[in-house]
């Protein structure tokens, strides 16, 4: 048993098995190197200790009556195990000693704010984590993994934590799974399903109600971006950018922080959210915002390094972010995409630019052309954004009655948004309540079902698109025979009025059965 | 949101409509109405603050225009320019007695 002192504390090496046999001439050990010295702590180095018994167990609890802070470290699974059955895991400090993995030669298969994941073999990744001291992060990365799974998010948890070189890295199960990165980058032609499943994943997170103190607010993160600018760009420039910041609404719904393809992984046919440890709540923009960084604004300046980081090309990485942020707004229109892309950049560039200066950005010259370059976006952007909110351009709600109000609250915002006229408001929202009510009460009958609603406003020539999804029952409205209105009060029949209605008041009106949809299109001039 | 206020004069009764004749809000006027028409002799439907009508509206219109017909006048009046549209596009402003 020999031991050495490391400062005023002494470290005691444990070794083979202590059992009843010999753990009272071990503890006579330990007291005769105790009562030595004048030491402040002790630390138990349980590397070669391979068993305890109960026996052994009372020798440690004597040693922590006179040495409460007492920690044991570098235990082997077995003991582990022992020792957290017996609730020694929460009387005193025990840590585990890890298992050590190389990862020479091993595939990167993800990459995010503070490390790398590799594959180990055909079941198993590995996060290895940037900061050498990251027990802390990995402790915070499993509990915010663990919430996010508990509120219906699918995501890896992982099981072991081990030593890779001088870092720590955790272990997770991940089998035959590869980024969506990786399949844009190898698989072009199935971007349209990419982008399906990345917006679904998005708004997923986005619906995800957090409970109160479980997680940071990302707008606190914001505001320090947003403050950091004040002496770096011109004063009114700093000011609306704080203000804007400012006035994004609190939101308590989830936001994953770093959301890009990297972090999104297909796993048979599951796909999975992984990197959780910038998981937050907060409104919308923030994570629009980190999604425009990784698909354009880091990469902006100088195109390669997405593809570095992504190994797809810029114009991918383009397309990919654009239509995705089409396709989560609900919208055709790409003015629509245009204006809550460029939402995104304010709080995008604010962010890279600052991350840039604090990682050493201004000492090289790339560097310094590069922050000018966000710099100059910045402000020009700035310029044109009066405020971060955005709405999406699509409701997604239940096929009922009850629903209507909040559906023409929805379309009336954003037709007076457009300045729309109120006369023309009135006849839309007489058309959207007669399909409406129409889906509601056919399409899923007797059954129940969803219907989606989405509000476009083009212009040149100005007109507003509303179109309605449904998963019904295939049925074409506009083939219902139009009702004769010369008819007098007594040959009249109650009902059927409605799609003629609708036909009355739109300018065009467009049925299409697709992909297990009704799709109903109504457009109407200004 | 409809606000109903009904008032009765000399055996005629005077619906006043504030608001919004919608599916939402179609049935309790169903409801007030077709219970009151029992021995009055007129009706008088005041749509001064009445903003909208979708086709559930109309059919109220059109079911008490059948059950009065014949037995008790029917009046609408005070009808705003886009109710006025509807009604005519629909026909109903030739049923009905529009003012």
């Amino acid at each position: 048993m020999p031991e050495n002192t490391k400062g005023r504390e002494l470290v005691i090496a444990l070794e083979g098995r202590i059992d009843s046999g010999n753990s009272a001439e071990v503890e006579e050990r330990i007291f005769r190197e105790l009562s030595d010295k004048d030491i402040a702590g002790v630390v138990l180095d349980a590397e070669k200790l391979s068993y305890i018994s109960s026996a052994g167990l009372r020798v440690i609890l004597r040693v922590r009556k006179n040495y409460p802070d007492m920690k044991v470290v570098n235990v082997c699974p077995e003991v582990y195990d022992i020792l957290d059955m017996t609730g020694f895991t929460e009387m005193m400090t025990v840590e585990r000693a890890y298992r050590v993995v190389n990862i020479e030669g091993c595939e990167e298969i993800g990459r995010g704010a503070n490390g790398t994941i590799y594959r180990i073999d055909k079941d198993n990744v590995v996060k290895v984590y940037n900061n050498a001291d990251a027990l802390e992060d990995i402790r915070h990365e499993r509990e915010v993994a663990k919430l996010a799974l508990i509120l219906g998010i699918p995501t890896a948890i992982s099981y072991d934590v081990v030593k890779v070189g001088e870092s720590y890295g955790s272990v997770f199960e991940l089998l035959n799974a590869s980024s969506f990165s990786k399949i844009l980058a190898t698989e072009p032609e199935k971007m349209d399903w990419c982008v399906k499943e990345y917006v679904e994943m998005l708004k997923k997170i986005q619906s995800t109600l957090v409970p109160k103190g479980k997680l940071p607010d990302i707008k606190d993160e914001a505001l320090k971006w947003a403050r950091f600018m004040k002496d770096h760009i011109p004063e009114d420039a700093a000011e609306k950018l704080l203000s804007l910041v400012e006035a994004v609404p609190h939101d308590d719904h989830m936001v994953h922080g770093d959301y890009h393809t990297k972090n999104l992984m297909l796993q048979g046919d599951e796909v999975l959210l992984i990197d959780m440890d910038t998981l937050a709540i907060g409104h919308p923009i923030f994570e629009l915002a980190a999604m425009f960084n990784a698909f354009t604004g880091f990469s902006e300046y100088d195109h390669n390094v997405i593809k570095e980081f992504q190994g797809f090309d810029f114009e991918t990485g383009r397309s990919f972010w654009l239509r995705s942020l089409a396709a989560y707004l609900g919208t055709d229109n790409e003015k629509t995409v245009l204006e809550v892309e460029d939402k995104a950049r304010v709080v995008g560039y604010a962010r890279i630019i600052r991350r840039s200066m604090r990682h050493g950005g201004l000492e090289t010259e790339k560097g310094r052309a590069e922050i000018e370059f966000w710099k100059e976006r910045l402000i020009e952007v700035l310029g044109r954004v009066d405020s971060l909110v955005f709405e999406r351009n699509e409701l997604d709600v239940e096929a009922e009655d009850a629903n209507i109000p909040a559906v023409l609250a929805f379309l009336d915002r954003r037709l007076e948004e457009a300045g729309c006229p109120m006369k023309l408001q009135m006849q839309i929202d007489l058309a959207v309540e007669e399909i409406f009510v129409n889906i509601a009460h056919y399409a899923y009958a007797p059954g129940k079902g969803r219907v989606k609603v989405n509000c476009d406003v083009f212009d040149d020539p100005r007109y507003v698109q509303i179109r309605f999804t449904d998963s019904g029952i295939p049925y074409d409205p506009l083939e219902h025979e139009d009702p004769d209105v010369t008819l007098s009060a007594e040959e009249r029949q109650i009902g059927g009025l409605g799609i003629y209605l609708v036909k009355q008041a739109m300018d065009d009106v467009q049925y299409e059965y697709k992909d297990g949809q009704n799709i109903l299109t109504l457009k109407k001039f200004f | 949101m409809l606000n109903i206020i009904k008032k009765e004069e000399e055996g005629k009764l005077l619906f006043e409509l504030e608001g919004r004749l919608d599916t939402i809000t179609a049935p309790d006027l169903e409801k007030d109405l077709m219970s009151s028409l029992e021995g009055i002799s007129g009706l008088l439907l005041d749509f001064e603050k009445l903003e909208y009508i979708s086709s559930a509206g109309l059919r109220v219109l059109l079911s008490a225009h059948k059950a009065t017909a014949g037995k008790t006048e029917m009046k609408i009046v005070h009808v705003n320019d886009i109710i006025m549209e509807i009604f005519e596009t629909t026909g109903f402003s030739d049923i009905l007695d529009i003012e």
